[in-house]
């Protein structure tokens, strides 16, 4: 084993680079939206671009201290960590609330937002609990675990409310689906418990995929949620049936036809194992569907109405669209070359059109002062740390640290993608900051250190043995 | 490892979500428009500034219309915080029920809208938008409730620009404003809601010029409407641009004092520069001061009342009163009968009153005596031989072909056609055709003596004041005008093309010196009908006219009418002067009314003091004998 020479060991310059350009224009554009005549300095700490300054500079500070900390001690207070975290979301829901959710400790602007830090607390966790020697990857014990880790801090952060985050936490699945720990332990008793004789299986492809499965799923519901309230005619039995049972029968004719194509491929013997097959697709699809139908039907208007908007069952420019709207509007008219620095009409806050355009919004004021030679390289600023991330994952030799930077990877991609998204009608309208570039502390120092913890971890990923 | 393999599927989702959303981006900000579109509903707004209209100085330079500014105190619902409405209420000087009530008019003149998708009716009325709380106030009213309106938060001034007369005077040659309609704003998109437009006179009829050139602002609006910056720079802004001061041949001095000669009676004065066509002034009386059709509010409290007043002020009479002409029609008959002819200036016809009735005077020996003692049987002669010329041996076929003749030289005077004068409501008068006896008698039954009155300017003969007076112009021109008009320039632009042609008249200049002798006479020679029309130091050449009218079967007072024109070697103003049910004759009110009107204009000041005292004081509203 050999020391580095310096703290900074095999540093990824390109990460950290690609990191700095985000950072820039994050405080460049929160200074065109905010921009008040009055202060002008960049450095006027009354106004959010001053204030903005200061949390890079704190980020940037904190990113040197994690380097001048040994990337061990992760992994050895891994437990203490995720416990710290845990404690803060559980002390912030004593806290008073501010807009209606529990999510801030401290005293106004100054205030931290814990569940922005339990991202990271949870990434060190998982990665500690996966990274184990003796982890069985089939057994119940270890899913169980691995998906509670996720799920207490996500039960806890749902209190507050905070849907957002909440949704950000499911990112994690996906980090436990590529360390290849199987559901079937979950999936198994309950498919081989099922009165049918001679059909017992020592592993399934719905537990060895089950997060992707997952995903299909929640595509299938979305699809359920976009047809529950319209009627479909069907020809062949002259029957008007009402959009639930439509989709019902379009999943039953998708299941036969699978079944026939199995038929057609599969050997003799395994046919019976086809028509099962088919039928659990029908069986699972269409619970799936009646459980949907009958949740969405259940939910309180407001989400009910956040959810037709985002299928696009409702079209309210001016009510309950309207923030998704003028988004739309202020990226949409930014045209091929934006329209200029400080010169976005729609999402600039004096204009107030767009609101939280400095936050969660951020997106909006770029994408039209930019256009789309802009919104291009952004994006392609933010897949370039991506697929970093994912590269830098790959090449650790330390289960540890690839956990952690497929944390890290999915995470960002789930702040990315929800909050672009929502700009351009591909994600559904949900309160979480773009990383790098919102205005805001506690996005801002989470999401650095989440980052330094990965070039200190990657930094040093040679003196891992194992 | 074995799940190596699964690292794809990370790259898979996050390639494919790079990719899908630069596509979407590509096209919403590059292919579709339709966004930019709804930017543009959203924050980019056009705002349309509209100057000031023109102002209009009179032919001595003096500023007859002006711009005043205005205050409207407006009112956003959204930003007013715990109104007192007591203290509000007096500082605006209303009561507190008035306030109250004020708001709910506002919101109840927005109207409702239905939406027909969700069957729900909500107002117009909104709360971040600023509306007038209250219009048109004057600066001395704002200046008193502006140190404290910053006490009550939503609620500021906005300036407006308002017309203003100060000679108080000219209400029916100015015309007035108001606010525009839905269906103009429709067809002319240079108006918006709100603006005003030329409602009657010379405001309606250079409303293209004198509104100016609208101004374009772009710029950029918050969410709460209120403006932020102009867009871009105000790279494609333009300028509001005011339309060049406008001068009018009217003499406001020689108006206003018209004016004050006709109070107290129903009638009109016409006075035009003979040389140039240019209105010196148009007097309709009754009349109103200009400034009480100034605003909504004054409008709404004075019009009524003047539409309702039974003495007509709003009707522009010299404009569109067709009277019958009496016997100022004479001159024109003898024009047209030197001209045919058929008479020559020595012409000499007996007063015989067995067909016309006439006063007692000397019969006529040549035209110009037949002129100054006004003799109706002379000039039931005179028409005769104009409309019987006995070209055709058919006598109705004759007189059918005299009065074609006749009426094209009545054409050429102006008269019996809509004279294209500068200002709205001008009316034709009537100069009866063939045609026209053609349809009350049946073709080829009637002949001279069926129709003979317009011989003497009574019958179906009508003229306005206005083609009088032109008569008078053409006569001191002797046979020429310009179109009567009261713009004389633009800015730097003089009168519009049509006042710059001279039209000529069917008769020839030598035939009118014996004619303007006779009018010298009716003045000056003892015997004549209008010794009351002469003027110190100057010649005056007028004609008189005493014109019968009837209501029903019930006679009324006689109109008295003049026409004249001075001085008789170089003529600077002709003149018509109407004085309805005045009773006497046209000498005794119209002659000296037109004489009073001469001395002010080439003197600037009437020394006459007994005849205009005599004037002043004169009531003749009552048309009952």
């Amino acid at each position: 084993m050999r020391k580095d020479s310096s703290i900074l060991g095999r540093f990824d310059w390109p990460l950290f680079v690609a990191y700095i350009f985000l950072l820039i224009i994050g405080i460049a554009t929160v200074y065109s939206v905010t921009f008040d005549p009055e202060n002008p300095s960049i450095f006027s700490f009354s106004e959010k671009y001053g204030k903005q300054m200061m949390w890079v500079g704190i980020s940037l500070f904190l990113g040197f201290l994690v380097f001048l900390i040994d990337s061990d001690i992760y992994r050895k207070f891994a437990v203490p960590i995720y416990l710290f975290t845990l404690a803060l979301l559980v002390i912030v829901l004593f806290m008073p609330p501010v807009n209606g959710a529990r999510a801030w400790l401290g005293i106004g602007s100054m205030g931290i937002q814990p569940a922005e830090f339990a991202k990271i607390g949870t990434a060190i966790f998982l990665a500690r609990y996966l990274d184990r020697a003796n982890l069985q990857h089939q057994k119940i014990k270890t899913v169980i675990i691995a998906n509670l880790i996720i799920l207490i801090p996500m039960v806890l952060i749902l209190l507050q409310p905070d849907a957002g985050t909440f949704v950000v936490f499911t990112a994690f699945l996906f980090v436990i689906y590529r360390e290849g720990i199987s559901y079937d332990p979950l999936i198994l008793p309950i498919v081989n418990s099922l009165p049918i004789k001679g059909l017992r299986f020592k592993k399934t492809w719905l537990g060895t995929h089950f997060i992707p499965i997952l995903f299909v799923v929640v595509f299938l519901s979305v699809v359920t949620l976009l047809f529950s309230d319209q009627t479909f005619y069907l020809e062949l039995l002259n029957l008007e049936v009402g959009g639930y049972w439509g989709v019902l029968f379009f999943i039953g004719v998708v299941a036969f036809i699978a079944y026939l194509f199995m038929r057609m491929i599969f050997p003799k013997r395994e046919r019976k194992k086809a028509s099962i097959i088919a039928l659990l697709v029908f069986v699972l699809s269409g619970g799936l569907t009646a459980i949907v139908n009958v949740g969405f039907q259940k939910l309180k208007p407001h989400q009910k109405e956040r959810i037709e908007l985002v299928l696009g069952l409702r079209e309210d420019p001016d009510g309950d669209d309207y923030n998704r709207n003028r988004a739309m509007a202020a990226v949409g008219s930014g045209g091929f070359l934006g329209k200029g620095y400080r010169n976005a009409s729609v999402s600039s806050v004096r204009t107030n059109h767009v609101p939280e355009s400095e936050t969660d919004f951020i997106f909006c004021p770029f994408a039209e002062e930019w256009g789309f030679v802009g919104s291009f390289v952004l994006i392609s600023i933010y897949m370039f740390i991506m697929f970093r991330v994912l590269m830098i994952a790959e090449r650790q030799r330390s289960k540890f640290n690839r956990v952690y930077a497929y944390s890290a990877a999915m995470i960002l991609f789930y702040h990315f993608g929800i909050n672009i998204g929502m700009n351009i009608e591909f994600a559904p309208v949900i309160g979480i900051p773009l990383p790098f570039m919102s205005y805001g502390g506690s996005s801002m120092m989470s999401f650095s250190m989440m980052l330094f913890i990965l070039l200190k971890l990657d930094s040093q990923r040679k003196e891992v043995l194992r | 490892m074995k799940n190596d393999s699964r690292k794809y599927v990370f790259w898979a989702i996050f390639g494919m979500t790079g990719f899908l959303y630069i596509m979407k981006l590509f096209y919403m900000q590059v292919i579709d428009d339709k966004w930019k579109l709804r930017a543009q509903e959203i924050a980019e707004k056009r705002r349309e500034i509209l100057p000031p209209r023109a102002i209009v100085f009179d032919r001595k330079g003096k500023k007859i219309i002006r711009n005043k500014t205005y205050y409207n105190l407006m009112m956003i619902e959204k930003d007013i915080e715990d109104l007192d409405t007591n203290a509000f209420a007096e500082l605006i000087a209303w009561t507190k029920e008035e306030v109250r009530s004020r708001f709910r008019e506002i919101r109840e003149n927005e109207g409702y809208y239905y939406n027909p998708h969700t069957g729900k009716t909500t107002s117009n009325y909104q709360k971040i938008r600023a509306y007038p709380f209250i219009k048109e106030l004057p600066a001395e009213e704002m200046v008193k409730i502006a140190p404290r309106l910053h006490d009550f938060p939503g609620f500021f001034k906005e300036e407006t620009s308002m017309r203003t007369y100060p000679y108080r005077c000219g209400a029916n040659v100015f015309g007035y404003l108001s606010e525009v309609t839905r269906e103009e704003i429709e067809k002319d998109p240079f108006y918006k809601p709100g603006s005003l437009i030329g409602r009657s006179g010379i405001e309606r009829f250079y409303e293209k010029y004198f509104r100016g050139q609208k101004g374009i602002k772009y710029i950029i609006t918050s969410a709460l409407n209120n403006v932020v910056r102009p867009f871009e720079n105000g790279k494609y802004d333009t300028m509001a641009v005011q339309y060049p001061p406008v001068t009018l041949g009217l003499d406001i001095e020689l108006q206003e004092y018209g004016e004050k000669l006709l109070q107290n009676k129903r009638g009109c004065i016409v006075a035009i520069e003979p040389k140039t066509g240019e209105i010196l002034a148009l007097v309709s009386s009754p009349s109103y001061d200009p400034n009480v059709l100034v605003g909504n509010k004054n409008i709404r409290k004075n019009y009524p009342k003047l539409l309702s007043n039974p003495d007509k002020p709003l009707f522009p009479r010299p404009l569109a009163s067709q009277y019958m002409p009496g016997s100022t029609f004479k001159l024109l008959q003898s024009l047209i009968g030197l001209q045919e002819g058929v008479i020559d200036v020595n012409t000499g016809f007996p007063c015989n009153k067995s067909i016309v009735g006439c006063h007692s005077h000397p019969s006529a020996t040549n035209i110009s005596d037949a002129v100054k003692m006004s003799c109706n049987p002379y000039f039931y002669a005179v028409t005769r031989r104009i409309i019987q010329q006995k070209k055709k041996k058919d006598v109705f076929e004759d007189a059918a072909m005299g009065l074609k003749k006749w009426a094209k030289y009545m054409n050429s005077f102006g008269l019996g056609i809509r004279l294209g004068v500068d200002i709205p409501g001008v009316r034709p008068g009537l100069i009866p055709t063939p045609e026209y006896y053609d349809k009350w008698y049946g073709h080829l039954k009637w002949k001279f003596s069926t129709i003979r009155s317009i011989s003497i300017g009574q019958g179906e003969v009508q003229l306005t004041p206005i083609q009088l007076a032109n008569i008078a112009a053409i006569i001191a021109n002797k046979g020429w005008y310009y179109i009567p008009h009261f713009a004389k320039s633009f800015g730097k632009k003089g009168p519009l093309k049509e006042y710059r042609i001279k039209h000529r008249t069917m008769v020839d200049e030598k035939h009118f010196y014996p004619v303007i002798e006779g009018m010298r006479r009716v003045v000056y020679e003892p015997g004549g009908t209008a010794r009351r029309a002469r003027v110190k130091g100057i010649t005056v050449c007028g004609k008189t006219g005493t014109v019968e009218n009837y209501e029903g079967k019930l006679k009324l007072k006689n109109h008295s009418v003049f026409i004249a024109f001075a001085p008789m070697e170089n003529p600077k103003i002709a003149i018509s002067v109407f004085v309805e049910n005045a009773g006497g004759g046209g000498g005794t009110w119209a002659a000296p009314i037109a004489s009073l009107m001469i001395e002010k204009y080439l003197k600037r000041k009437v020394e006459d003091k007994v005849k205009e005292k005599r004037i002043l004081d004169a009531v003749l509203l009552n048309k009952y004998k």
